[in-house]
């Protein structure tokens, strides 16, 4: 079992420090974070999740293992002596990352210093000699006494999935999820509201033809409910749901494309969905515990209409010179708007000098060439769909290419947000709120959001 | 509450803790808990206040929850460094756990458990036993908890007082948080116990499987790792198992999926019906590639795991190879895992698809990415052998691509796959040939080297390009010289003309007498001894036929992998190695014997092998550490040979063998006998000799190695034990690998202060030698004293009388040697005065001489010595002071030796 917790900020300060068994030696801070700032092992510079410390001085290993978790910034860090399940412990800093943010309304360094007594008060809680007792926000308030100081929340950058409903969007309260679960608004009364958001994190590989080589969807239902006295909710999502795609072959799913279903390769949920009538009318019933927590994940290989096209094209054009020419087209509605979208392309190494033509007219895009590692950016604040946008950028070089251009520049990688758009179709059909009375009728917000999670068009 | 907590961390001008102090006795109950605050602030930022611990237990006695809390927090902290002011706390921790308030008594037992002083856990079992079996849920989860803590202390104690039955009957309780935690208290305990304490019957089996359904998340890995010691009575069983824990697949949290993936792969074990193995190995697959949509840290984990069940069960995730796909996204450490298992699961239906995407890795931005992708792309080749020439031609893209580094590991893999498919594909040694002088890295140039050599008489211009190479033949790396040797020799015997002939004269030259590489000078004189007895022979040897190679590079010991299964979803399954390379027994340290000190030899051994096991054919004779026998070392070399190197091979045809053949005749190693500490006898034919030695100021370790045995013996380690000065090796051991019959000596460097044992000063030195070869071999050796004795240690007379009289007279120990006789005194004070014991003065008292010595030790520590004797006639009495008398008997030992020599 774990013997330490600790969080750690950028810079390797101590801000959170924790030991529960006092078998792993004082200064574990300072080794791991050396270890993971210098790392350099295996080929790799980035210190993988878990490793296992050497002291040089006994000439062994020390037997400390340590496992980190990068949360907002900040290092969610444990140490072990034990041969424990990796997963439990890597689950459960992302779970202690959640519960703070659920109590604090916002995770940074400056609210866990604020609220430092509170957080030990937390962390006692949650684990017990190593061993973990419970995560679960709505358990933990019988046990909790402290209360939050919530950090004024405005004058920080947005944090986490919440971040993504507040830019373009008018419809979103957007500083309502960076509220604590359990602190008061400023008035006494809480508001009875329960949000529910689809997040879907779609990857996809187009070849250098446009063909789609790979394409996924990892989808969550999140939830997080500010309801009082923990009233029943039911959501319903799409009729037509089914759930493995049975043959197992890659292939076997193309054949009900265009029938409307939608098909899930593999879908989990939340300890707290009963699936009683899930299998009849794909109904989820939950007592929804405080805090955020996910209903449930899915995940998706059926094919999907990808919401962007990219098509690049690149030539030599004279002697050390060449031509980017750089296509969007947006293929959702009108109606929808991407955001922060961004665009990155390598360029061949010995690029020296890129100029770009935007289209005539356009406002809020941004180009850049980072001279440093070669790579082309474009920057689009707005992509409104069904609209496509063009950019073309002249290279220079100070050598001739050795072979083809094709092979050294690209491929281009593409982020975004789509806001009340998602791609495989899944729907809330409906979210009922067992009612108190007839007067009771608190707010219910449905999100849907798109996000690129590897977006790739290979030249 | 108002305000920041951080304005706790602000400070004042006055002085802090007698502010803290005033506050901490206020009258009002928010002050003191303000103040409490700052103490505990104070306390994380890393400040000492455990002054303030009076005042702050005085604030424990509080209905106030929150305070409470903070009280226990502190007691927790420094309860250890006051164990007498924490008795204070003793009576308020007992009443808390009488309280009406289940919170209050749970935080008592909960907190006293942490506090790790003898007297408070002689009052925690009284509480402990009632809490144990409180009616409330939450006390007695903290309680369950609570017997592992204790155990922790003092093991005897929880026997002794029945803890471990109260624990076994929470496994019934009715509230599952409760049986979780009595499992976790009780695996752990079992764990650092060698008796079987907590033994899963197939009726505990039963109940925990039920409670499952109802625990949390975190209390169901504990079950299920409990269970996974559970060994199933038949596949029936294994099956009901099996059934029972399929519907944990669907959990939300990875490490329940981890967990009952573990738990269904050892119980498909069991189960003899392919059937049901298919439809498990089905049901399996979604839920384990759903773990790569965690987060990138959570899919580390899983992809190091789901490495170790494709090797087992290929079947499982043979259709997915899709979702192992880099992300360009994805972080290093994760593409570094997916590449492996695209490897594993290529094969001739998908292999095209494969080599699209290593293509395409090969020309992305991080350097060791893409060098890691041309790898996969020959590892795939040598692997499927219908898909070769399609590996071959994606390499030969990359290679026109001309960037410096994929190049080179193109070349490198292509070596591998020439050697795997002999006579295939050599018709493209053209194009590599072109990039040969853009070679920079060692291996690259080796492999280029070696395909030259190998092929020599198909490229019309092979003696050109490997003369290329000669010139700089001294300063290439072991790996680039013995390759160059291999190839010119492959060259000579393929094509006798004159050109080559001049070359292998250069290359013998240079590997035999200017090298001091044994490695390289012993390949150079099997060649030569070779060519000069019969060419023909050679040719059999050098030319012979290669034994086909597969890619092994990564793939595990079948017996290894069975244990790291066994270990699914634990640390040893992300690491690769059993859990005992990792795992300390620090924890138990104070039980052990001194033996279990050494570290265990088979972890060395084994994480030297854990790196790239590369599949080099060429370059497997170099696997002895070059760098060791390259350091100047007092490591006993052989003698070069004294002969000039012939002419032509005429000339070394016709030579004398042995001449050229020293290495038959172990070299006889030179200097005074050691004492045999390892017998031939014990040691299954080695024998060790050894004895600590001081020169030029530095301590060594002088040591023989005499192998009588039948076999060579290489790779020898050397570690010591805890000891009383803390000796320890300074360097690594240098024996070069020993021949039957041969012998080495050695002087090993050694440090002091490294690991130092505690108790009275003892002259034992434990010492184990291992090889590659042989079991590990322990053995005892004497510390003596005067080894230590410093150059510096010379006294003035003036501070010789002082430091005589400062010292108190208790300080002086005295000895009788009757049987040592001094014959003249300045003989004596030579031999003395040669290790380091230094002539103060000399007097008469009746008819006995009185010398005095001075003599000191590392840290500075003086030792004064009277010698008393009537010179000619036997009987020494010999006395001596010192701050540390402790050390006299060693002192007499070392004395004695000096004087009898």
């Amino acid at each position: 079992m774990i013997s330490q917790f600790f969080v750690l900020s950028q810079r390797g300060d101590n801000i959170v420090f924790r030991d529960y068994r006092g078998e792993v030696a004082k200064g574990s801070a300072e080794i791991f974070f050396r270890k993971v700032k210098f790392w350099k092992e295996d080929g790799q510079e980035e210190a993988p999740p878990v490793f296992v410390g050497i002291t040089l001085l006994k000439n062994n290993v020390d037997g400390v293992n340590y496992f980190h978790v990068k949360v907002v910034g900040l290092l969610f860090v444990a140490t072990t002596r034990v041969n424990v399940s990796p997963s439990l412990v890597l689950e459960l800093l992302q779970r202690i990352a959640r519960v703070i943010k659920d109590y604090l309304g916002v995770l940074s360094e400056d609210s866990l210093r604020k609220n430092f007594v509170l957080v030990y008060e937390l962390l006692d809680e949650v684990i017990d000699f190593g061993y973990m007792q419970t995560t679960s926000t709505e358990v933990l308030k019988s046990y909790i006494f402290n209360e939050p100081i919530v950090v004024d929340a405005a004058r920080l950058q947005p944090l986490g999935p919440a971040a993504i409903f507040m830019q373009g969007t008018k419809r979103m309260p957007g500083t309502a999820i960076t509220k604590s679960v359990v602190a008061n608004e400023p008035g006494g009364r809480k508001r009875e509201e329960i949000f529910v958001d689809i997040i879907e994190k779609i990857s996809v590989t187009f070849s250098s033809s446009g063909y789609i080589l790979t394409s996924e969807i990892d989808g969550t239902i999140q939830m997080k409910s500010y309801l009082t006295g923990n009233p029943e909710i039911r959501l319903a999502l799409n009729e037509d749901l089914s759930i493995g795609r049975g043959g197992g072959s890659a292939n076997d799913y193309r054949s009900s494309y265009g029938s409307g279903a939608v098909i899930l390769d593999d879908c989990n949920f939340h300890e707290s969905v009963r699936l009683d009538s899930f299998d009849m009318d794909r109904t989820l019933a939950l007592v929804p515990p405080d805090g955020e927590f996910p209903v449930m994940n899915y995940r998706m290989t059926q094919e999907f209409k990808p919401p962007f096209h990219i098509n690049c094209l690149i030539e030599e054009a004279g002697h050390l010179k060449a031509e980017v020419i750089l296509k969007v087209r947006a293929e959702f509605p009108s109606n929808i708007t991407a955001n922060t979208v961004v665009l990155e392309m390598p360029l061949p190494k010995y690029t020296t000098r890129a100029s770009f033509e935007l289209e005539p007219g356009v406002t809020g895009q941004r180009t850049d060439f980072k001279v440093a590692n070669k790579k082309l950016e474009w920057d689009l604040e707005k992509f409104v769909g069904g609209v496509e946008h063009t950019l073309r950028a002249k290279l220079t070089f100070s050598q001739e290419l050795h072979a083809n251009i094709i092979k050294e520049a690209g491929p281009v990688s593409m982020t975004f947000t789509i806001p009340m758009y998602n791609v495989s179709r899944l729907q809330v059909k409906y979210l009922q709120i067992a009612k108190k009375s007839s007067s009771y009728n608190p707010y219910r917000w449905v999100r849907y959001v798109t996000q690129a999670n590897s977006y790739v068009a290979r030249i | 509450m108002s305000g920041h907590d951080s304005k706790y961390f602000s400070t004042t001008k006055k002085g802090e803790i007698p502010e803290l102090k005033e506050e901490l006795n206020s009258q009002h109950r928010d002050k003191r808990k303000d103040a409490v605050k700052k103490v505990i602030a104070a306390m994380t930022v890393g400040k000492d206040v455990s002054s303030l611990f009076t005042d702050v237990v005085n604030c424990m006695q509080t209905e106030n929850l929150e305070l409470k809390k903070l009280v226990y927090l502190y007691l927790i902290n420094y309860a250890k460094s006051q164990p007498d002011l924490a008795i204070l706390a003793v009576n308020t921790f007992v009443k808390d756990s009488q309280d009406p308030n289940p919170l209050i008594r749970a935080l008592a037992v909960r907190t006293m458990g942490c506090i790790r002083v003898d007297k408070i856990t002689e009052y925690l079992c009284d509480p402990l036993q009632r809490c144990l079996k409180d009616d409330d849920p939450y006390v007695r989860k903290t309680a369950a908890v609570c017997v592992a803590k204790l155990y922790d202390i003092n093991a005897e104690l929880v026997e002794d007082r029945g803890f471990l039955e109260s624990l076994k009957d929470l496994i019934s309780d009715n509230n599952p948080m409760v049986v979780a935690n009595a499992v976790a208290a009780l695996a752990e305990i079992q764990e650092h116990s060698s008796r079987p304490i907590f033994e899963i019957t197939s009726h505990t089996l039963s109940k925990l499987l039920t409670a499952l359904n109802e625990c949390t998340e975190w209390g169901q890995v504990f079950i299920l790792d409990a269970l996974s010691r559970y060994k199933a009575a038949d596949a029936r069983e294994a099956e009901n198992i099996v059934e029972r824990i399929t519907p944990r697949l669907q959990h939300a949290n990875c490490a329940v999926v981890l967990s009952a993936v573990k738990m269904i792969l050892l119980q498909m074990e069991l189960i003899s019906s392919t059937d049901v193995v298919r439809n498990l190995c089905k049901k399996m697959a979604p839920p384990l590639v759903t773990l790569l949509s965690a987060e990138p840290e959570i899919q580390y984990v899983a992809l190091r795991n789901i490495n170790l069940i494709v090797q087992k069960r290929p079947t499982i995730l043979a259709h997915e190879i899709k979702v192992f796909f880099c992300k360009y996204n994805d972080p290093i450490y994760v593409k570094m895992e997916k590449l492996e298992i695209m490897i594993k699961l290529a094969s001739d239906r998908n292999i095209d698809q494969v080599l699209l995407e290593f293509k395409e890795y090969a020309t992305e931005v991080d350097v060791d990415f893409v060098r890691r992708a041309v790898r996969a792309i020959g590892r795939c080749a040598i692997k499927l052998d219908r898909a070769a020439e399609r590996c071959i031609s994606v390499l030969l893209e990359l290679i026109k691509i001309k960037v410096n580094y994929v190049v080179q590991e193109a070349i490198i893999v292509i070596k591998d796959i020439f050697r795997r498919y002999p006579n295939m594909y050599e018709s493209i040694i053209a194009t590599l040939c072109e990039s040969l002088d853009t070679l920079d890295e060692p291996e690259a140039k080796a492999s280029m080297i070696w395909i030259i050599g190998e092929y020599a008489e198909r490229i019309d211009n092979a003696d050109e390009l490997l003369e290329s190479f000669l010139e700089s033949f001294p300063e290439e790396p072991p790996q680039v010289q013995l390759q160059l040797l291999t190839a010119t020799v492959k060259l000579f015997l393929k094509k006798p003309t004159e050109g080559p002939q001049q070359m292998i004269q250069v290359v013998l030259n240079n590997a035999t007498v200017e090298t001091d590489n044994p490695d390289l000078r012993d390949r150079a004189y099997i060649y030569w001894r070779l060519l000069s007895t019969d060419p023909e022979a050679a040719k059999d040897v050098v030319l012979a036929e290669k034994p086909v190679i597969s890619d092994d590079s990564n793939q595990l010991d079948p017996s290894l992998l069975d244990e790291l299964l066994a270990n699914i979803a634990t640390l040893s399954s992300v690491y690769h190695k059993p859990p005992d390379a990792f795992v300390t027994r620090a924890k138990t340290a104070s039980q052990r014997t001194e033996d279990d000190d050494y570290p265990d030899g088979n972890e060395k051994g084994y994480s030297a092998n854990v790196g790239d096991g590369g599949a080099s054919p060429s370059t497997s004779s170099s696997s002895v550490p070059y760098t060791a026998a390259r350091q100047p070392s007092p490591a006993q070399v052989m003698p070069a040979p004294a002969s000039p190197v012939p002419d032509l091979l005429g000339d070394l045809i016709g030579l004398d063998n042995n001449a050229i053949v020293p290495a038959d005749q172990p070299a006889m190693p030179s200097g005074p006998p050691l004492p045999i500490l390892l017998p031939a006898s014990t040691g299954q034919g080695l024998q060790i000799s050894a004895q600590l030695a001081r020169q030029d100021g530095q301590i060594f370790y002088s040591l023989m190695f005499e192998n009588n045995s039948q076999i060579t013996l290489d790779g020898f380690m050397i570690q010591f034990n805890k000891n009383s000065f803390g000796l320890a090796a300074a360097g690594p051991l240098q024996v070069p690998p020993l021949a039957p019959g041969a012998a080495a000596r050695t002087l090993l460097p050694m440090v002091l202060f490294q690991n130092m044992s505690p108790g009275p000063p003892s002259s034992l030195l434990q010492v184990a030698v291992k090889n590659n070869q042989q079991p590990v071999w322990y053995f005892n050796d004497k510390i003596l004293l005067h080894v230590f004795f410093s150059e510096d240690g010379r006294m003035e007379r003036t501070s010789f009388l002082e430091t005589w009289r400062s010292l108190p007279d208790s300080n002086e120990v005295l000895k009788e040697f009757p049987g040592i006789m001094v014959s003249s005194a300045e003989t004596t004070m030579d031999r003395l005065a040669a290790s380091n014991v230094f002539f103060i003065a000399k007097r008469k008292h009746a008819n006995q001489d009185v010398l005095y010595f001075s003599a000191k030790i590392p840290r500075g520590i003086p030792l004064l010595i009277e010698l008393t004797t009537v010179i000619g006639n036997p009987g020494v009495k010999c006395a001596t002071k010192t701050p540390n008398p402790e050390l006299a008997p060693l002192f007499f030992e070392a004395i004695e030796t000096l004087l009898k020599i």
